[in-house]
Order: C-alpha cells, then structure tokens, then sequence
C-alpha cells in the first residue's frame, strides 16, 4: 500500500517540479541572481546571501505545494526515497530541491546557468549587430580556453537536444497525418504547435544547406531557445520595443549596471577615482550587461506570451499528468490511464475520508 | 520535538541518501595563519599558488569512510564578521594559528574565545592547528595552548596540534584526532 502511495506522490512532485508554478520562480531566481557566479575556485561571500535566499524560496514553494496536494513531510520524503525516485532520469528533477541544501551543487547550478545567460547574449548581440563589438572579443572579455571548450560542449547538447527534438514533433506530425484529423477537437491546440514547429525545422534546414544573406532575420547556428521568439518579423519588432521601452525608463538601472560592472570588473577603488580607460572599460561592461539583461527579458516576457497563448488553462489542484498526447491510445497507454484513474480514485476517496 | 515540526529543510537533508556519514567541518584563523594551505594540504593540491583569500573555499576529503565538507572561510578583518554565517550546523571547528606570528597572540585568542561563545558552536570540538613549526622562530603548541588558556575549555572536546601545512607534518595526526572524535559522538 505505501508503495502505491508513494508512486503517485512522486508522480505529482515530478509534475509539480516541471510545471510554471516552480519552473517560473526558480528559473527567474536563478537568472537573476546567477551573474556574480564564475567558475572560480574560490567562492564569493555574496554567493552564500543568495544560496539563503533560494533554500527560502523552495522551501516557500515546496510547503505551498504539499498544503494543496495535502501530503505531510513524511510523504514527501518516503516518495523521494522510493526506488521509483532514485531512477537516473528523476536525479536531475530534483537537483534544484536538494541544491538547497548542497551548497556546491548550487554553485555548480548557477555557473550553469550564467554561462548559459552569456552564451544566449552574446548570440543576441551577434545576431542583431553581424559580429560582437570589439570590448567583447578581446582584451576586456578574452574567453580561457577552458571556458571556451565548456561553451562548445554546451552548444553542442543544445544543438543535439534540438535535433532530437525535432525528431520527435516530426515523427508525430508524420504519424497524426497518417492517423487524419479524426480527433481534431481534442487536439487543435498542440497541432498548430506542431505545425509552427515542423515550419520552423524545414525552415532551419533550409537556412543550413542555402547559407542566408546577413540581414535576413534567422541565422543558422542560433540556439532554438533564442531564434524562437524571433521568427516573425513582428515579434522582433516588438522586441526591439520592449527593449526600447526598458532602457529609456530605467535610468537608475542604468547606474546599477555600472555598478555591477565595477563589481564585476573587482575594482576596489570607487568609479570616479579610476583611471579614464578604466572608467570607459566599465562604461562598456555596463552598456555590455545592459543589453544582455534587456533582451533576455524581453525575450522572456515573448515566450511567455506565447506560452501562455499556446497553453488552455489548466486547473492547478490536480496532479499535472503528462501532455495529452493526440495519437490513438496503444494498450500500453490505456493500462497507463487505468492505472491513473485508479491513483485518482484513491485519492478522491482519501480527501472524502479525511 | 516531532518530525513535523523539524522544518521542511532538514527533510530536504534526508533526500541526498548517501551512505556516507558526512562531516561539515569549519576551518578559521586570522589571515595568514595558513588556512587556505592546510585545505590545499587535505585535499593534496598544490601550495604554491595560493593568495590571500576574500571569501571562502570548499573541498570535500574522504577520510576514514567519513566524506569531510571542510569550508575555509577567509581570516583578514574585514571579513571575520561574516565568519558566524557559516556555523551552523557545524559538527568540528578548525582553528589555525601562525606560531610565530607572536605578535598576534592576544589577537588569535581573542578571536578564538569569541567563536568559542557563538551559539552555534556551543559543544562543538575544537581542533587547534599551531601551524607553520617548520619556522625557526614557532613557538611551540604546548606553549600556544597555555596563552589560550585552553585547559579552561570544559563544554567541549578540545585538541591542540603542532603542524606546518607546508610541508604537511602533523597534519595527518590532526586530521585523526577529528575522525575518533567525531565516529565517539555520532555514535
């Protein structure tokens, strides 16, 4: 019996760790927080303020959503320490959980996650200028080599990780053909999807075997995640807005990126007692950040946007299943739904007996 | 007190599930006792690169089936006040001083007595490293231990220990000291 019950506890913790109710917070944590963390030996003291306030924040999270599930600490722990959690593929759902407590695993997290930030601005800053400024390939920004064989290996799993994907809508694009449009009342929403996806793939193939004149609005090696928002002319119309918009009404973060950038830059004197070149490097590692950080917000708020267009909303209490697939229902995926129906009988009758 | 009421945190401390019994073990000292090299020292890194540090480093060291999180926090003055961040839940202290630094004595023992009194580390064993007795000019531990006054010391565990981090000379010795006492009180 405990058994069964800890399967569908970690069902729904495995649903709750990747649904927007904790991906959006510890994402927006970690993006923001994550710039002063280099790889470094040596750990700044600021890192451990933060690694604070992020145990605070999961564990807000966490109790917030135990409460609504009405599972006790108990539980929670006897489904995480079920063989069913220890799976490899489970291990790195709940990295972000137990980096609360793993102060190296946070670090390692957070480095992560910065290089990831630079990585996508300077792709930005590549795209929309033709080639990075001169401050950000030498001198000021020269990259070691180890960070730079780090950076291709990053590519090349986001490279893979998009083709597999692809791979993937395709296969069902081809099989929902197949199939006809038989249920396609249930499923007009992810089909647009799927189509927009498959576009985008024929489109990215096209652009890697006729290589685009500069000026054209998608470059072939771009990370999926950052061409995504830009595909349409539009939306990068409304970005450049949105980024306009930003940098014209935010005078004081102007200053608290100079100031960033002087912390960053390890000048222990104050900015105005620096020499002029230094002074203008700093001006340029701020204009630098402030770009990075307007873009990647728009960019952010884009796909959002379209997130939240894509997706109906969804009643927040249930344990989130799996996205419905559209495709006819094997036996495997029948004895899937029967097993599930049966979770969600037991619960229903263990919240009517309490 | 319940397990309920423990807080969801130490739950999250239960997950890792790892076999091993780890150890959190806290390394201070003023700036330039030789902190920093004693860490390189446990983790068999090399010495020779080593600068003043401004904020803390981490290595974990096996040791007797025991996986030692040992955090070297950074001892210059301006620093020292962050120290009592890191002590919770903090199972040995390491104190290092420079043996022949006597000028510093009274400063070190001042330190010391302070952290001695942090609530965090009440019981807490402390571990002396009278370090650098590879210099001609160290006084001996012996000597420190009386200037501390650390026969004083009955709320804890105590052990004082004459090393040079350097050439790793009784390094190891201290390092044994901190495993028997810590397999006693788990037990």
């Amino acid at each position: 019996m405990a058994e069964d019950d800890s399967e569908w506890i970690i069902e729904s913790i495995v649903g709750y760790l990747g649904s927007p109710e904790w991906v959006i917070p510890v994402t927006d944590f970690m993006e923001n927080k994550c710039t002063v963390f280099d790889d470094e030996d040596e750990n700044k003291l600021s890192y451990t303020d933060i690694h604070q306030q992020y145990k605070k924040l999961v564990e807000k999270l966490l109790e917030n959503y135990m409460q609504e599930v009405g599972i006790n600490e108990q539980q929670f722990l006897d489904a995480c320490t079920s063989p069913f959690a220890k799976s490899k593929s489970l291990q790195a759902v709940f990295q972000p959980v137990l980096a609360t407590d793993d102060f190296q695993m946070f670090r390692s997290l957070m480095v992560q996650k910065n290089t990831e930030l630079q990585l996508q601005a300077l792709r930005v800053i590549k795209e929309q200028n033709g080639a990075l400024p001169e401050c950000l390939t030498d001198g000021v920004d020269v990259m070691t080599e180890l960070q730079q064989q780090e950076m291709k290996i990053l590519e090349d799993v986001l490279k893979k990780s998009k083709e597999e994907y692809d791979e993937e809508m395709s296969r069902r694009l081809l099989i929902e053909k197949q199939m006809g449009s038989t249920s396609s009342s249930s499923s007009d929403k992810p089909n647009k999807g799927d189509e927009a996806r498959s576009a985008a793939l024929t489109s990215s193939k096209q652009s890697n075997t006729s290589k685009p004149t500069l000026g054209s609005s998608v470059q072939p090696n771009l990370l999926p995640a950052v061409r995504a928002p830009t595909k349409s002319s539009e939306s990068s119309d409304a970005n450049r807005h949105q980024a306009e918009e930003q940098s014209s009404s935010t005078e004081a973060a102007a200053e608290a990126y100079l100031e960033e950038a002087h912390r960053e830059a390890g000048f222990s004197k104050p900015y105005t007692e620096l020499s002029p070149s230094q002074q203008e490097q700093l001006q340029q590692r701020a204009a630098y950040l402030r770009q990075q950080r307007d873009k990647l917000h728009a960019l952010k708020r884009e796909k959002q946007k379209s997130r939240q267009a894509a997706e109906p909303e969804e009643p927040s209490h249930t344990p989130p299943l799996e996205p419905a697939t559209n495709l006819e229902i094997s036996a495997e995926e029948k004895k899937k739904l029967q097993k599930r129906k049966h979770l969600a009988d037991k619960l229903k009758e263990e919240v009517v007996k309490k | 007190m319940g397990e309920a009421q423990k807080g969801l945190l130490s739950v999250i401390e239960k997950l890792k599930g790892s076999t091993e019994q780890e150890v959190r073990i806290v390394l201070l000292g003023l700036d330039n006792a030789g902190k920093t090299t004693l860490l390189k020292t446990l983790a068999s890194e090399d010495v020779n690169t080593i600068t003043p540090t401004q904020g803390f480093n981490i290595k974990s060291v096996a040791s007797h089936g025991m996986k030692l999180n040992v955090w070297d926090i950074g001892g210059q003055r301006k620093i020292r006040p962050f120290w009592k961040k890191y002590l919770e839940n903090t199972d040995l202290l390491i104190y290092v001083i420079d043996s022949a630094d006597k000028k510093r004595f009274e400063e070190t023992g001042l330190e010391l007595s302070e952290l001695i009194d942090e609530e965090n580390l009440k019981g807490v064993p402390v571990l002396i490293f009278a370090n650098k007795q590879d210099l001609a000019t160290a006084s001996p531990a012996s000597e420190i231990a009386e200037g501390l006054n650390l026969h004083t010391y009955r709320d804890r565990e105590w052990q004082i220990q004459a090393c040079s981090a350097v050439s790793g000379e009784g390094v190891q010795d201290g390092m044994n000291w901190i495993c028997n006492n810590i397999v006693n009180r788990k037990k």
